[in-house]
């Protein structure tokens, strides 16, 4: 049993850590979104949890991104300074807004989210904000002398990002407030008659989810080393969702991630006709809901789940949890 | 983006007014589509601004294509969204139903996503204009109004009230009764399926009608209906999540707000609404005014 769980370990941490000699910098480029998209799948994620599935990703993400274009560009900062600076707008926006939304409840949360991700992009088409390109626009973060400007080194610190947002997660999961997130999840009443501030436990649930996707914007401004509005529209949220629903709901961990990873890599490689692409998209999610509603990872947990689960830390990971689904 | 000096001139005025209340009578009828099917099935419809689009262009096609008179348009966009209402229902929306709430909003971005490329396939750019039923210009001292918006606004408020009527009907009846409580309902005998269809077919020929009406107006373009949907959004906050009479005075606020705002700000008028409603939903959580119906969470 412990030998199963070291040697899987073993070979994913070595895979992660030698793919850049293993795949072509193309590769290499997809894998380093798929990182960023899986930090926002998994800030959904967490928010979904405590049944509030929130369509501001979007929006969050372009305040980090943002925030470090900004800094560096207007004010001269380094790039590891951005990164709190970002994550402190966001967390303290976050909770002024969210502090008035969310005691609504969950359907305002979720008409809000949408509009605060188009009021978001809005903000930043204006003439200060506006789009930023152009190499070197961006200064690329430095550590001494070393230059995070080439693909690996970049892969490598938005690796240490994620690794950084896995384990956070992890460890909430299995602390006091995993714990009262969860029991808002499988009933709102219960949770309160239970004595837990249903209120305070989602205020911060969802701050939480914005430190990490102002990470996110952050590292994706400073790989990308241009910010456009375009980018953090609407329809980004919608893949973020659609991460989701490919790997799965049930697993708040892996779900995200290997979703992010398949929905990511298949358009790459199936090269269809571009304007053929949405629609397959499309009719291929409602395939996916109707005769697959729990994802890549609910259908690998009823084939492979029994045996995966006995190594402690992958079990963990694909450890089924009770959706925060909203009841009726 | 300057900021023009607001000029007292009560001809702009008016006209400004009139372009309020005419796309305000727009989010009205998809807002209360959208209250409508999201308070009764329970279904978060992300498609109805693409239904609003697609009625304008089957307006288009069947005005301009045709060359059919008008009131035939509207009644083939009015027919038309709601049957592919009742498709989208058999077809998609009553197998997600057991997956909740959540995977059924995706699917119905998923059809929208779909249903928004296969437009911009078959109509590529157009721009479809429909000639208005009354051309010309109503002439009252300074203020001059064309005949075509009224004939918008008019055709929304007697839409409106046509729904109202028909909330009172008993097949009315029992969407809301099945909106209060499904069980209950289904123990009074009444059909729920049947009722979840009738919804849908109101729901999305409500968004045929918008469409259809400001066609000779405004033309067809494909991102007619994100626009639209975008506003409803706002008037549902605004409104009350499943309040369907404040949904129709939030729609008629927001219109008029948006036109006045984009004379002063032009991009930045959606910004103006968007601060709007953050400052209504601080004061007034529960949305403008009316009992809303019963909304999916907490």
């Amino acid at each position: 049993m412990n030998r199963t769980r070291g040697v899987f370990l073993a070979a994913l941490i070595a895979l992660l850590l030698l793919l850049p000699w293993l795949v072509n910098p193309y590769v290499l480029q997809i894998v380093i979104l798929t990182i960023t998209y899986s930090m926002l799948g998994l800030a959904f994620a967490l928010s979904l949890k405590v049944g509030l599935p929130r369509f501001d990703v979007a929006g969050w993400w372009a305040v980090g991104a943002y925030a470090t274009a900004m800094l560096t560009i207007k004010a001269n900062m380094s790039f590891w300074l951005t990164i709190p600076m970002g994550a402190l707008i966001a967390v303290l926006l976050g909770l002024i807004i969210f502090s008035v939304i969310i005691p609504r409840g969950m359907m305002v949360f979720l008409l809000f989210g949408m509009v605060l991700t188009l009021g978001i992009q809005q903000v930043l088409t204006l003439n200060f904000f506006g789009a930023w390109s152009g190499p070197g626009v961006v200064q690329p973060p430095a550590i001494g002398s070393f230059l995070f400007n080439q693909k690996p080194s970049l892969y490598y610190m938005g690796l240490a990002f994620l690794f950084l947002n896995v384990i956070v997660y992890r460890a909430l999961f299995v602390s006091r407030i995993g714990r009262a997130w969860n029991a808002i999840g499988s009933g709102l009443k219960l949770a309160d008659s239970i004595g837990i501030n249903v209120v305070r436990y989602r205020i911060a649930n969802v701050l939480i989810g914005n430190f990490f996707l102002a990470l996110a914007g952050s590292y994706y401004a400073a790989y990308n080393q241009a910010v456009a509005p375009t980018t953090f529209s609407f329809p980004s949220t919608v893949y973020v969702m659609m991460y989701l629903v490919v790997g799965g709901l049930a697993s708040n961990l892996a779900g995200p991630m290997i979703g992010a990873l398949i929905v990511t890599f298949i358009p790459e490689y199936l090269r269809m006709a571009r304007e053929y692409e949405p629609i397959v998209t499309g009719v291929a999610i409602i395939l996916i809901i109707i005769f697959m509603p729990r994802g890549i990872v609910g259908v690998l947990e009823e084939w492979i789940g029994p045996r995966l689960s006995r190594t402690r830390i992958l079990g963990s990971l694909f450890k089924p949890v009770r959706e925060g689904r909203p009841s009726p | 983006m300057g900021i023009r000096r607001p000029d007292v001139d009560i001809g702009l005025f008016f006209q400004i007014l009139v372009n309020g209340l005419m796309s305000g009578g727009m989010y009205a009828l998809v807002a209360s589509g959208f209250t409508l099917i999201l308070g009764v099935i329970q279904v978060f419809n992300m498609a109805q601004g693409q239904f609003y689009m697609l009625g304008a262009y089957v307006t288009f096609g069947v005005a301009s294509g045709l060359g059919l008179p008008y009131p035939l348009a509207f009644l083939a966009a009015l027919g038309s969204m709601a049957l592919l209402g009742v498709l989208f229902h058999f077809s998609v929306v009553q197998w997600t139903i057991p997956q909740g709430f959540f995977h059924m909003m995706l699917v119905t971005i998923a059809f929208s996503g779909i249903i928004g490329q296969i437009s911009l396939l078959t109509f590529a750019y157009d721009q479809g204009v429909v000639t208005p039923v009354i051309v010309g210009t109503l002439k009252m001292g300074s203020v001059v109004v064309g005949w075509s918006k009224l004939v918008v606004i008019g055709g929304a408020i007697l839409v409106m009230a046509a729904l109202y009527l028909f909330m009172k009907t008993k097949v009315g009846t029992a969407m809301l009764a099945s909106a209060e409580n499904r069980e209950v309902a289904e123990l009074q005998g009444i059909n729920a399926k049947r009722v979840f269809w009738v919804t849908m077919a109101v729901g999305c020929g409500l968004c045929g009608i918008a469409g259809s009406l400001i066609v000779p107006v405004v033309s067809a373009t494909n991102t007619m209906g994100m626009n639209v949907f975008v506003r409803s959004i706002l008037v549902v906050i605004i409104g009350g999540t499943g309040s369907m009479s404040g949904a129709l005075v939030a729609a008629f606020l927001v219109g008029i707000i948006e036109s006045f705002a984009f004379h002063f700000v032009e991009q930045a008028s959606l910004l103006v609404i968007f601060a709007f409603a953050a400052v209504l939903i601080f004061f007034r959580p529960g949305g403008l005014l009316g009992k809303p119906l019963p909304v999916p969470g907490q």
